[in-house]
């Protein structure tokens, strides 16, 4: 066998099933052979866009300056495509497949469809790829919004086009399974994972066709079909599929969360309705928020502005903090059912820690909460968005949502694959522990940096070279300098972390000893999946997660304080 | 009813003082937790609010700069970066380890004091750094970027633009010592010497969306991009 037909076998009985031996889930081998595919495909757009954060973080830190001005924006857009969109939508593709058909214990309905799928995704990732390096002449790498009237190629356009197109055919076997269970299978609710998988999809498909109806347009025009082209109408389009996108990360994230908390960390769902009512809040509410990337354009009513992005918005809002109450809950009241909670936070100390599943999961958690969640929520408001746009505190912003917590998600799911569906044990235990911390920690004070040379220096975004002084003025922001030399080092280092992922990922993948039938390869808490008896779930203490929530609002609170304060300071009115 | 009224009064203030009991004790038990994952939870906390502290204190202190105080501020968070993973990884370990093995009596001591010891130190070096305020600690150092002064040049780029060709010069160059001239992505001429005069057929111009495009980069003398000035054809 060779070693790439090697990484899609396991051992399936004569109708193609397996029982997993940590989730006890049975699993179709097209479900499974699919995921791996996607997944493995995201990995290497992780590694891709990964190369471009080596001289994108070393341009930004001036000290280095490696790409001069007319080179950076090429790899800032590789960058950005790479790892915000390919990265994050191959590996959704495969969530929504663990999700829907794996949970389900389903086959993978229309596999050549989700084979088409995935060429014309990997064809339109190619196009991309090709039509930003090959930018030359008079033409703009388009970064990762491609405004029109930039003079980006239409090559660019067509295959973003093809892409979107490709993830949509690629979901399309997803909605079938979903679609065979309810009509065909039993009559009970989808579970919990299945259900956020569903409210994803529905919401990937929202982002979609706005992403198609955008780029759409700017190729019409590119290719004179259309004499001209309203930059304003374009953005609007285009603002479905940029934040759009990033929701789709988002409930993604949320259900691998409720998923791996509940494998390895024995959590359970405090309340299954709350939970639901939160992904239904989102479905309705969390993409007119999208409209916070149209703060400053003109054309626009305060009041469409503010509904939008705050009233609206809330509902979301609310949303993240019922998932951010029941997610820890359901690890504390799960833990304590199985006599591992003690005091306040013992559930929490007594954790599986050392497993990177775990660990990734929980700092994902905890980071995407208190670094990304919180600036996003406040500078998308419409006052706030003024001290925030386009400063560097947006990049931080977004890197504390994506880089940091999707990452550190997807990064726990992927440990997690290399033992349940690869069956490999790690290459270094030690290393793969030592990943979500190194990781974490390093890009956590990078995207730290990141916001404080923004608000603090109001250091502009998408530029190579601005600290020194700006030519022909006077104007400097050399101050930054210091800020700068702390995100240099932490960027260079949240690198090198990632570098180590890919290599004990990989290598795990290749070169791993391989596990046994039954082996549940250390991945499950103690007591098993399920605990056995014990109090109602009601019935347990909450009061850790509690303590846990008032410290998220104390936070919260002094960020939202400190902000509306600075903005109060901005400009003295007849001083 | 009179007796219901005064039970809740008296159990009101009990209950708070029980609850702030409480919180202490779990305060105290939170320091000195010492299992690896509490120490290394407890560090990165802390660095966290460290940041936090000392960039919150920062800002502040930019926009309102009689609010002194906020020196100690900066200090605390500055500190703290250090201080905490010090205090969680090295002084809460060996004092849990003296606890149990100490003799002599200075160790005895130092494991029984070393949470009031650790603090005193620390708050003391709070309250000598938000007074002192190294540079370090207000951002105020510069590492080695030469250039932080604007530099000292003038000149205007000045163009007649004909027909078929484009022709321009600078006035008033000083402290320029070499122009570039860029259209596309290319670097068409470099001119060294007054009145960097040049001339541009209107076929070596890229078309842009906005029309015909050239660029004009300044330098001095040490190759230092001094202006950049762009024209519309």
């Amino acid at each position: 066998m060779n070693p790439v037909t090697a990484l899609f076998a396991n051992d399936y009985d004569e109708d193609g099933f397996r029982n997993c031996s940590v989730t006890g889930l049975d699993i179709h081998r097209s479900a499974e052979n699919h995921v791996k595919l996607f997944g493995l495909t995201a990995v290497i757009a992780m590694v891709v866009g990964g190369l471009f954060a080596i001289s994108v973080a070393l341009t930004r830190w001036e000290l280095i300056g490696l790409i001069p001005e007319d080179g950076y924006y090429r790899h800032l857009s590789m960058h950005a495509w790479n790892l915000l969109i390919f990265w994050m939508v191959f590996m959704e593709i495969a969530i929504l497949y663990v999700g829907g058909p794996m949970v389900l214990g389903r086959r993978l309905p229309i596999t050549s469809v989700a084979k088409a799928g995935w060429v014309t995704m990997v064809v339109g990732a190619v196009g991309i790829n090709w039509s930003i390096w090959t930018v030359d002449g008079g033409q703009v790498a388009p970064l990762l919004t491609a405004y029109v009237p930039l003079d980006v190629p239409a090559a660019f356009y067509a295959s973003a086009v093809l892409f979107l197109v490709g993830a949509t055919v690629a979901a399309l076997p997803f909605f079938v399974a979903i679609w065979k269970e309810k009509r065909l299978g039993s009559s009970e609710t989808l579970p919990l994972v299945a259900f956020g998988a569903f409210v994803t999809s529905i919401i990937a498909v929202m982002a979609i066709l706005g992403g198609i109806a955008a780029f759409s347009y700017a190729l019409i025009w590119k290719l004179e079909i259309i004499n001209s082209i309203n930059a304003g109408i374009y953005r609007q389009l285009y603002w479905i599929i940029g934040h759009g996108s990033q929701q789709i990360n988002l409930l993604a994230m949320i259900t691998v969360w409720y998923f791996l908390t509940h494998v390895v960390g024995g959590a359970v769902v405090v309340s299954e309705k709350v939970s639901r009512s939160a992904f239904i809040l989102y479905l309705f509410f969390i993409n007119l928020g999208a409209a916070h990337h149209l703060m400053v354009d003109p054309g626009l009513s305060a009041g469409w502005r503010i509904f939008n992005t705050s009233y609206a918005f809330y509902g979301a809002a609310f949303a993240s903090m019922i998932h951010a109450f029941a997610i820890p809950a359901g690890i504390e009241a799960g833990r304590r059912q199985r006599g591992l909670g003690g005091g306040l936070f013992g559930w929490l100390t007594s954790a599986p820690w050392k497993n990177p599943v775990f660990s990734s999961t929980v700092f994902s958690i905890i980071l995407f909460g208190f670094v990304g969640g919180i600036t996003g929520v406040l500078m998308g408001q419409l006052q706030l968005n003024m001290t925030w746009h386009n400063t560097f505190a947006t990049v931080g912003h977004f890197h504390g949502t994506v880089a940091v917590g999707t990452t550190l998600a997807f990064i726990g799911l992927v440990f997690f694959v290399i033992k349940t569906m690869f069956r490999r044990d790690y290459l270094s235990g030690t290393l793969a522990s030592l990943v979500p911390y190194f990781y974490a920690s390093a890009m956590g004070i990078a995207t730290l940096m990141m916001m404080y040379i923004g608000i603090l220096y109001g250091v502009p975004r998408r530029t190579s070279s601005v600290v020194r002084n700006i030519p022909g003025t006077d104007f400097s922001l050399s101050a930054a300098q210091p800020l700068f030399m702390i995100f240099g080092v932490f960027a260079v280092l949240a690198i090198t972390a990632g570098a180590l992922f890919v290599l004990v990922s990989v290598g795990s993948i290749l070169f791993g000893r391989q596990l046994d039938r039954d082996d549940d390869a250390g991945l499950l808490p103690d007591g098993g999946l399920r605990a056995d008896g014990g109090e109602s779930i009601h019935a347990v203490d909450m009061r850790g997660t509690f303590a846990l929530c008032l410290i998220f609002m104390a936070t919260f609170v002094a960020l939202y304080a400190l902000n509306w304060f600075l903005l109060t300071r901005l400009w003295s009115i007849g001083a | 009813m009179a007796q219901d009224t005064s039970e809740m009064e008296k159990s009101l203030p009990a209950t708070v003082r029980k609850l702030i009991r409480q919180f202490w004790r779990d305060v105290v038990s939170i320091y000195y937790a010492n299992t690896p994952t509490w120490r290394w939870l407890k560090s990165g906390a802390l660095v966290f609010l460290g940041f936090f502290a000392w960039m919150a204190g920062s800002v502040l202190l930019s926009v309102e700069p009689s609010w002194g105080v906020l020196t100690y501020v900066m200090a605390y968070g500055f500190l703290l970066l250090v201080w905490g993973p010090f205090t969680h990884l090295a002084v809460v370990p060996l004092t849990i380890r003296l606890r149990r093995t100490a003799n002599h009596p200075a160790a005895r001591w130092f494991s029984k004091n070393s949470g009031k010891v650790n603090l005193t130190i620390f708050f003391s070096l709070v309250i000598v750094f938000g007074t002192i305020t190294p540079s370090i600690m207000m951002l105020e150092f510069s590492p080695s970027f030469s250039g932080d002064e604007a530099a000292d040049f003038s000149g205007e780029l000045v163009c007649n633009i004909g027909e078929e060709v484009v022709t321009c010069h600078i006035e008033d160059a000083e402290g320029v010592d070499t122009i570039e001239v860029r259209s596309g992505g290319q670097t068409i001429m470099t001119i060294d010497s007054e009145p960097y005069e040049f001339e541009l057929q209107r076929s070596e111009i890229a078309e842009t969306r906005s029309g015909k495009e050239f660029r004009v980069i300044f330098y001095d003398g040490d190759g230092t991009v001094l202006n950049r000035q762009v024209r519309l054809v």
